[in-house]
């Protein structure tokens, strides 16, 4: 009798410092995951490429700017219809700068400036961590498969299932979910390649949805260096002049 | 080969229809194939070509046709047509929005030029206009500064802004088109921080009113200032508006927008006067002018529904606007022929004061309870790049109001096209019961570059 409590107490401590591990592993892979992404703060050139289901497409350009954990600006360079465009991520907040209307309007993160398949939480996406708390972590073969809760409902997809390589630890796929368990979108990372300054990652990133049968959008990563920046660059006020810092 | 060319006619069809086979196949290979079966490689991106230049230029030509049935018994009417109103009025315009900058170091010349040639029942007319061209000197991410025609858009409301003491003013059914701005100087700096108090920036803006400058902002010979002090606190917009001069009155206003969740953005505006000259119609039916002391607010949300529904509504105050019974008293002084602004039996005075009283009582939106609001349907029937919405406006005071249903297709990279067709309706002697027109389509087609 006493070896069998003795075998459960063991057997529970096991199964609670199992579980820790798990969780405190999901957690690590997750920062460094972020770590590979994207550097503390960098520039960066994007390319969007919607792919209607008649295979016409039509592209976009943005220049990118990151400092810290929260602020992200993106600028529309092409097409002329969207140049000047830009849009502004403090934390939870996103504003959106029209050059003819000449002064940053609240936009919210479900919506989508440039239609398709991205919106904007897409285009001005903060590390998953900062977003994310990691609900669990499981093991297979060659991937890890995280399960990310979303940490407030500002956050645009309620929760994550992000497929990660076991050797590189970039993530490869993600399921992106509503509150209601419905798949929004499934993100798919591809094309590794070195970026300089010992940066590699994924160069390309594909969506599709449910909700756009037939749609796919295409985003291509290039030009991603380190830069340092002022914090007021990340300020409504500068959204005009983001250009003079490419 | 021969025998099917030189042979019956049978054998021409069979050749002309085995050419249409094989040109459809090859129409198929080269152009519906690659297109729907596309691949990553297909996409390149030479980021080579968009290294920044120090000469930016950009624009837009635009062709606009617009048709209206002229409502011929309204008081509008009579005033812009001179008693003689045609039935309908078709306008034809061509355009052209020129902007640009060329920088160098810490220096940046921008211009913004609008010019356009009009077509219309009354004749023929054309205009060209410096909307902004100004210096701006940037020695650091917190300090700029600039000196020239620049146009400012202060507030947070979409249709109005009472706040925005210095803007030009805004039409409810274009507030996204750009405006003329006013010649200035002004200095900006900014200051970010960690914690609840994210960012503070303050602006400070001369604006000269005097011959050739700025006449029309205000009373001439005059320096006036206007400053904004604006922060993000809590994840709240927040700014503090004061304007001081005697081209206009001294008056104070507030601004905020925040978003309440990840589809859900309230925002709002209050503005006062304390002394504000305003001209009246009184009892008698005469003009005079009265001090008043007048406070303006908005209040409004913006709405993402999971369909993707965006609805914008604001309920507007207009505390310098006229109530039903002043607007009605005005329309009866157009009304009355006696006194109409063509007579030249005025003295000098009555007629200024008509002016200013026409200037006043016609600008948009001059009553003093508004709604508006804004269905957006983005992609109707999963048309890509489609835009389908329904714009309203109410005057609240008397009942009459405008609706406008709206159709965009921008699918063609850099072209756009829009259709409108808006509705004016209200009883007599009502605002939009009065307009010179019932109703208006508008075809627009627009080529930016």
């Amino acid at each position: 009798m006493k070896n069998k409590l003795s075998a459960c107490v063991i057997a529970a401590i096991l199964m609670f410092v199992h579980t820790t591990a798990l969780a405190l592993d999901g957690d690590a892979i997750l920062e460094e995951l972020d770590r590979r992404m994207q550097p503390e703060s960098y520039e960066m050139y994007r390319k969007l490429i919607n792919v209607e289901p008649d295979g016409r497409s039509r592209e976009f350009v943005l220049y990118t700017l990151k400092k810290g954990q929260d602020k992200m600006v993106a600028l529309f360079l092409s097409p002329a219809s969207e140049k000047g465009r830009a849009t502004l991520r403090l934390g939870d907040n996103m504003w959106l700068y029209i050059p003819n209307v000449g002064r940053p309007i609240r936009i919210t993160s479900l919506q989508s400036v440039v239609g398709g398949v991205f919106n904007n939480s897409d285009i001005l996406r903060l590390d998953f961590s900062v977003e994310y708390d990691v609900r669990g972590a499981t093991e297979q073969e060659d991937t890890y498969l995280l399960d990310l809760q979303a940490k407030t409902s500002a956050v645009a997809y309620d929760h994550l299932h992000m497929v990660v390589d076991k050797a590189t630890l970039l993530p490869i796929t993600i399921d992106c979910y509503a509150a209601s368990g419905m798949l929004i979108k499934t993100l798919r990372y591809s094309a590794i390649k070195e970026f300089g300054d010992g940066m590699v990652r994924p160069s390309v990133l594909e969506t599709d949805s449910p909700l756009y049968q037939g749609y796919k959008s295409v985003m291509l990563f290039a030009g991603l260096e380190k830069k340092e920046l002022a914090d007021e660059v990340f300020t409504l006020d500068y959204l005009s002049r983001i250009d003079e810092l490419r | 080969m021969n025998c099917a060319s030189k042979g019956d006619g049978r054998n021409g069809r069979k050749g002309r229809k085995g050419r249409w086979h094989a040109f459809l196949t090859l129409f198929l290979v080269a152009v519906v194939v690659p297109g729907s079966s596309w691949a990553l490689e297909d996409f390149v991106f030479d980021v080579e070509a968009f290294a920044r230049k120090p000469l930016n230029l950009g624009g837009f030509a635009e062709m606009k046709w617009e048709h209206m049935d002229v409502r011929r018994d309204s008081v509008f009417s009579r005033l812009f047509f001179n008693d003689d109103p045609p039935t309908v009025f078709d306008q034809l315009t061509a355009s052209l929005q020129l902007n640009g900058s060329y920088t160098r170091g810490i220096a940046r010349f921008s211009w913004l030029l609008y010019g356009s040639v009009r077509e219309n029942t009354l004749g023929w007319s054309d205009r060209a206009d410096v909307y902004e061209s100004n210096l701006t000197l940037s020695p650091s991410p917190e300090l700029t500064a600039s000196l020239g025609k620049k146009s400012y858009q202060w507030g947070k409301g979409y249709a109005w802004n009472p706040a925005g003491f210095i803007n030009r003013g805004k039409d409810p059914n274009n507030p996204e088109e750009a405006r003329e701005g006013y010649i200035t100087a002004d200095l900006e700096a900014i200051r970010s921080f960690s914690g609840d108090l994210r960012t503070v920036s303050l602006t400070a803006v001369v604006l000269p009113v005097c011959a050739d400058v700025n006449e029309d902002f205000g009373d001439r010979d005059n320096v006036n200032l206007a400053a904004r002090l604006y922060l993000l606190y809590r994840d709240t917009d927040i700014d503090g508006i004061v304007f001081s001069g005697n081209s206009r009155s001294t008056r104070f206003g507030g601004t905020f927008s925040r978003n309440i969740r990840s589809n859900f953005a309230i925002h709002g505006e209050i503005a006062h006067v304390p002394r504000l000259n305003k001209p009246t119609v009184d009892q008698n039916g005469g003009l005079s002018r009265a001090t008043i002391s007048a406070t303006s607010y908005l209040l409004g949300v913006r709405y993402l529904s999971s369909f993707d529904l965006t609805t914008i509504l604001e309920y507007y105050h207009n505390g310098a606007g006229y109530s039903p019974a002043e607007m009605e008293r005005f329309y009866h002084l157009i009304d009355n022929r006696g006194v109409q602004l063509s007579d030249t039996g005025a003295t000098d005075l009555q007629r200024d004061l008509r002016q200013m009283a026409a200037a006043d009582f016609t600008r948009p939106n001059a009553g003093q309870d508004y709604l508006y609001a804004r269905l957006s349907q983005k992609e109707p029937l999963a048309i890509l790049y489609s835009n389908a919405a329904l714009i309203a406006i109410v005057n609240l005071g008397d009942g009459s109001y405008s609706l406008t249903p709206e159709l965009t297709y921008s699918g063609i990279t850099n072209w756009e096209l829009q259709m409108r067709f808006s509705v004016l309706n209200g009883g007599a002697l009502s605002e939009y019961g009065e307009k010179q027109n019932r109703n208006k389509l508008e075809f627009r087609l627009r080529y930016f570059f």
